[in-house]
């Protein structure tokens, strides 16, 4: 690990954007509980675990019309 | 105010409040960073997971290493959350029928087109650059030394491909009237492609030229002049999905 | 009177079903005309068809002298749609919507800004800034009301506006539409009739994509349904003798009878109610009730549709 310590700078922000993103879709999910399918605890699991993708496929698939 | 002028703004709020916006810039944003720090890290993380006693010999990386991080995932994954995220902009809206009090009111059914077109080009434009300069900013700053020739024409053939897939997402909103609709076509395009770039005849005038040959013009195995007859055949191909969306829309029973 | 709407044998099928069948109808100005007819008898598809919405097999149709084509958007300036189920951008506000269609129409920002509060008071929605998202179904009609009366249309197309309300809120939209007719002709569906009774003064009834009854509600009322007269009698006994005068034995026949009550179906109505008081105060029966029944929306559209 000692290797990785001179691009911390540089793994920081990615980190922080990941973690942006995951609560970018929390947030969503928790305050629009009408999904296409799936069900809240689903969408919770899916966004929190699967790091980017989770996020990506709830915006793309999972949230329900406004 | 003109109506098209009204309904790109209309695009591009909603793109900001469906978090569209949020979503495209965030992870290509991300992907920016990846690329480079990828290839600088690789080799220390393959190195540091191996057995004691075994020592792998890689070549140190160089910028070109971290422009075939950018070839590679830009194609593979940017554009794939593009078009997952732009896969309903027009379906969607037909199927819950939100156009239709805007279509009575006046609004002609080409500037529909043209201006969720545009709307979605400018998003699309914005996270590939911001995807693009952060990569090149890094790039250059781990390896100052390094020289990319062919970079412009690379990036730019890139999101050409780009423009095309917005553009056959709009005919698959007209198709399909489902964004499930709009992905497989989206989809059922690209194989389609990738299946005529096994055929040698074909790679001189297919688009899939543009998305896949960027890292071998870089590293000069292939001729700038190769991009040419792709790019005009992907400007063609934009131009008449463009133009089919339009001439279908128009005839459609709403 | 000029017609701001006229519809000339119009005909519409879907793949083999004929749903429209050479229907024709004018729409004069400053009415409210009810448009009436069973679900699917075809009200949706002619109003889509005025909107440029859908193609017309066959026929034409001019709004304020100019004829609609399919597609085309141009005469929809004169015109205010409400579709029957009006769906938004659920992130908008009221006024963002209304900005949006004004600046679409061409308008100017003042004038946006003036008609949007304007109508927002109108539909009761102008104190309300919460997102179109959160709207019920009869707030989301009244939005669709203001929305169609932005650009002051000379005419306004409403589709079942009041069919998925409660009594409440069809109660709301019937007023709304009823003050919008001093600016503008009204077109509106429905299958629900007192609804059409409370603010039509026109109205035509479609029934499997014809036009079975058309005209003012008081020609209608006079032409149609013969006029009913109520006589409710104070016991068997006078009813019995009233049915054998000879006078009356003719306005008997058909009647329908029930317990004292007699209903009797006349010709003409003023003239059989003389005759019938006459002949009661020479023989000096008091009937507990005496009634002139006008036909009934309701009646005259069971006639129509059979």
């Amino acid at each position: 690990m000692d290797k990785l310590t001179p691009y911390l700078p540089f793994l920081i922000p990615i980190l922080i954007i990941e973690l942006a993103l995951m609560l970018t879709a929390l947030v969503h999910v928790l305050r629009h509980p009408h999904y296409r399918f799936g069900s809240k605890p689903l969408w919770i699991i899916v966004v929190v675990v699967f790091q980017i993708i989770g996020p990506i496929v709830y915006f793309a698939f999972g949230r329900g019309e406004e | 105010m003109n109506a098209f002028t009204a309904f790109f703004k209309k695009e591009l709020s909603e793109a900001a409040h469906t978090h569209k916006l949020t979503v495209m810039g965030l992870v290509f944003l991300l992907f920016g960073m990846m690329n480079p720090l990828t290839a600088k890290v690789l080799p220390d993380i393959l190195a540091g997971v191996m057995p004691d006693g075994i020592t792998i010999t890689l070549a140190t990386p160089t910028a070109l290493d971290s422009w075939a991080q950018f070839f590679k995932n830009v194609p593979q994954m940017g554009l794939i959350v593009m078009v997952l995220l732009y896969g309903g902009m027009l379906a969607n809206e037909l199927s819950r029928g939100t156009l239709t009090q805007l279509l009575t009111r006046g609004l002609p059914r080409k500037t529909v087109v043209l201006a969720k077109f545009s709307a979605a080009s400018l998003v699309w434009t914005a996270a590939y650059a911001l995807c693009f300069f952060v990569t090149y900013a890094y790039t250059v700053y781990f390896w100052p030394e390094g020289s990319t020739t062919g970079l412009p024409l690379a990036a730019f053939s890139l999101w050409v491909f780009g423009l095309m897939l917005l553009s056959t997402l709009l005919l698959g909103g007209v198709l399909f009237k489902n964004s499930y609709g709009c992905l497989l076509l989206t989809g059922g395009l690209v194989a389609l492609l990738s299946l005529l770039n096994i055929l040698p005849a074909m790679q001189a005038v297919n688009p899939m030229v543009l998305p896949s040959n960027g890292m071998a013009l870089l590293s000069g195995t292939f001729p700038a002049s190769g991009f040419v007859t792709p790019l005009l055949v992907t400007g063609a191909i934009i131009m008449s999905m463009l133009s089919g969306t339009i001439f279908l829309f128009n005839r459609k029973a709403l | 009177m000029m017609d701001i709407l006229c519809l000339e044998h119009l005909r519409k099928s879907f793949g083999d079903k004929a749903v429209i069948h050479d229907l024709s109808l004018a729409v004069p100005k400053g009415s409210v005309y009810g448009f009436l007819g069973p679900n699917g008898a075809g009200k949706t598809t002619t109003m889509k068809m005025i909107l440029g919405l859908l193609k017309a097999d066959a026929g034409t149709i001019t709004v304020c002298g100019e004829p609609v084509r399919f597609g085309e958007t141009k005469t929809n300036r004169h015109i205010g749609y409400l579709p029957d189920v009006p769906e938004f951008y659920g992130y908008m506000r009221a006024k963002e919507y209304l900005r949006l269609c004004g600046e679409i129409a061409g308008m100017s920002v003042q004038q946006i800004s003036q008609k949007s509060s304007e109508l927002l008071s109108l539909v009761g929605l102008s104190g309300n800034n919460q997102k179109i998202a959160g709207y019920s179904r009869g707030m989301k009609q009244r939005l669709g009301i203001a929305q169609a009366l932005l650009n002051d249309p000379k005419l306004l197309i409403c589709d079942e506006p009041t069919s998925a309300l409660d009594p409440v809120g069809r109660k709301e939209i019937l007023e709304i539409l009823h003050r919008a007719r001093e600016k503008t002709t009204v077109l509106f569906s429905t299958h629900i009739l007192s609804d059409a009774e409370r603010i039509c003064d026109h109205v035509a009834v479609l029934n499997e994509g014809r036009v079975t009854l058309n005209g003012t509600l008081d020609e209608l009322r006079k032409q149609h349904g013969q006029g009913r007269l109520l006589v409710e009698f104070s016991s068997q006994d006078d009813l019995d003798r009233c049915r054998q005068l000879p006078e009356l034995t003719q306005s008997f026949i058909g009647a329908q009878i029930e317990g004292y009550t007699a209903i009797l179906c006349v010709p003409d109505l003023p003239a059989a109610e003389t005759a019938l008081l006459s002949v009661l105060v020479r023989e000096s029966i008091l009937p507990n009730r005496l009634e002139n029944q006008e036909p009934t929306l309701e009646s005259l559209f069971m006639e129509a549709i059979r």
